[in-house]
């Protein structure tokens, strides 16, 4: 178990859906420490993206708390603040808005904050700057790789400095190179900032890189809910 | 990126759909524009008849449908003048005639007297004689319209005048019209003994108001037009005019707010995934509204701009036409800014159409 605190605190968490018929979540507890790796595995179903969104706030549980920077999420009513100040999130498809360039991209969850036009544009060169995309300020997704496209949506994940990164899927539509890249690039975020970073995926090197797997099935997590030991041990043991 | 800047890349990322909006609305204002114009301007023009002469107010046939065919009688008219609130009662008669390529000449008998005492401002040459019957004084915009100066012989309704005079009052209804001895107006128009209307000047010292409610009091068969507001007891086409007016612009404005409304909810609804997105990187509903409700607003004041311009073009364009110009002064009309506190409001009201159900 990390010693540091914790950056991220799940308590009993459950989640139906068709009105209590179907389980996705049946009581699910997770710590994770802060500036901890975590890959969340499991088959199909298991119930990994449905974690992710409850954690993103993106979705509401019906039972348990979810705990970020000590405030119980589950209780929020400004959710929205939420998403904007404390995670941030990548998704399998880098969800760039088509009609804007990469700066742009990156300054649009700025506009929830107080900074000013000039300052949105220079906080959104310094982190193309950070996932390696200098000189591609202006360049539109349509301009851009798959990889890129991908970084991008990093550092827009990075704008106003989360607690924590989620990621589902962020290599699932890459090339290997490509994906490494993106993997490099979320350890040296992890090392140089301290960011938690809490990533749902099939891929055994994607899980081979974090402190931790966090194994699900069926709703429930099997093994690494609390940073057991030898938990990092065999990407075998993620499941495709 | 400013906030103005990403509503205008929203605008402009639907490139056809925003420009056939921006059209679609314009034609909308460029209709209630030019309709308001050419409305203010018929009213302006029929501000200006009252007061003929410098009058404080016109008298005329209480219950006319039209001031053309009010008639008042020649002893009714005089005892108006002797009246001792009253320092002159000048009676007037209307007669449109056709002439040159202006279809509504307004051929106005005055008598000689009244036109002597109280000249209009002469360009050239002078006023008719008292007893001549084929003198003509013409306005300054009709001489120029017929070419003629003074000296000239015109053609009037197969009748033949001579011009003695030329002169400018500044109202547009009197200068593309002319002035001739009232009993020779009289015979032309079949109306003798009669006249049109009566230009009534208050005596020193008399309220003009208060000289109008005692002539209404003691004459029930007249009414009294100090202003435009008025006109309506003579003259039924004020108010379909107006009437008309509002009913067109309602429409017009009603069929573009129906087209920003149907551009924005498409537009919302093709834009899920992208407000999805936008809500999961932590954006609230309000500012997602506020996004949607000023890309709206930024389309109408877009389209108010261009609609007001064409409608001024459309007005100038009209008032080419000699049947509308010899009747309106061309005028700016103040509709311009109602309509954009209107269009600000329709705005207003979309917001309303869309609901979001943000997860938090």
């Amino acid at each position: 178990m990390s010693e540091a605190p914790a950056a991220l605190s799940i308590r009993s968490l459950v989640k139906t859906f068709e009105e209590g018929r179907m389980r996705a979540l049946d009581g699910v507890d997770l710590e994770v420490g802060a500036g901890e790796f975590v890959a969340v595995a499991g088959p199909s179903g298991c119930g990994k993206s449905t974690l992710l969104h409850l954690i993103a706030a993106l979705d509401r549980a019906d039972k348990g708390s979810i705990i970020v920077r000590g405030k119980d999420i589950e209780k929020e009513i400004n959710l929205s603040r939420y998403r904007a100040r404390d995670v941030g999130l990548v998704f399998q498809l880098d969800n760039l808005l088509t009609n804007l360039t990469a700066s742009e991209n990156v300054q649009v969850p700025m506009f929830e904050g107080t900074k000013s036009a000039g300052e949105r544009r220079a906080r959104a060169e310094e982190l193309l700057a950070l996932v390696g995309l200098t000189g591609k300020s202006n360049s539109r997704p349509s301009q851009l790789s798959g990889g890129e496209r991908q970084r991008v949506a990093i550092a827009r994940a990075l704008a106003n400095d989360p607690a924590i990164l989620l990621a589902d899927e962020p290599t699932g539509r890459l090339d290997s190179a490509s994906g490494r890249r993106i993997l490099d690039l979320l350890e040296e975020l992890r090392e140089t900032r301290g960011l938690t970073v809490i990533v749902v995926t099939h891929d055994r090197e994607v899980a081979a890189r974090a402190d931790r797997i966090v194994e699900m099935l069926d709703g429930r997590i099997v093994t690494g809910a609390a940073g057991e030991e030898g938990v990092r041990a065999s990407p075998q043991a993620v499941q495709e | 990126m400013s906030f103005l800047s990403l509503i205008l890349k929203n605008l402009l990322r639907q490139r056809v759909r925003t420009i056939l909006t921006v059209i679609g609305i314009s034609i909308g204002i460029t209709t209630v524009v030019a309709l308001g114009v050419i409305t203010d301007s018929l009213k302006a023009t029929a501000g200006e008849i009252i007061q003929l002469g410098g009058a404080d107010f016109m008298v005329a046939q209480e219950g006319a449908a039209d001031l053309a065919f009010s008639i008042i009688s020649e002893e009714t008219a005089a005892e108006l003048a002797k009246r001792p609130d009253v320092e002159r009662a000048e009676p007037a008669l209307f007669h449109i005639v056709r002439s040159g390529s202006n279809p509504y000449f307004a051929l106005l008998g005055r008598e000689a007297d009244d036109v002597a005492s109280n000249p209009p401002q002469l360009v050239e040459g002078g006023v008719f004689a008292p007893g001549s019957a084929d003198e003509i004084m013409l306005g300054k915009r009709s001489a120029a319209d017929i070419g003629a100066e003074v000296g000239d012989i015109v053609r009037v309704e197969d009748r033949d005048f001579n011009v003695v005079g030329i002169y400018e009052t500044g109202r547009l209804y009197e200068d593309a019209g002319a002035y001739a001895p009232l009993e020779t107006v009289q015979e032309m128009a079949g109306r003798q003994g009669v006249v049109t209307a009566v230009f009534v000047t208050a005596a020193p010292g008399s309220d003009p108001t208060t000289v109008a409610a005692g002539i209404e009091a003691d004459f029930s068969d007249l009414a009294t037009i100090a202003n435009v507001g008025e006109y309506k007891k003579v003259d039924q086409g004020i108010q379909l005019l107006d009437a008309a007016n509002i009913a067109i612009s309602v429409l017009a404005v009603g069929i573009g707010a129906i087209g920003v409304m149907n551009t924005m909810v498409m537009s919302v609804f093709e834009r899920t995934r992208e407000i999805g997105i936008l809500r999961a990187v932590g954006w609230s509903g309000r500012r997602i509204l506020r996004m949607v409700i000023s890309e709206s607003l930024l389309l109408c004041l877009v389209s108010a701009v261009v609609g007001s311009a064409l409608g001024v073009l459309a007005t100038r364009a009209v008032l080419l036409i000699d049947t509308v110009t010899c009747c309106s002064r061309n005028t700016t009309s103040t509709y311009l800014f109602a309509h954009w506190w209107w269009r600000w409001w329709l705005a207003w009201r979309e917001r309303r159409t869309l609901h979001f159900a943000p997860c938090g």
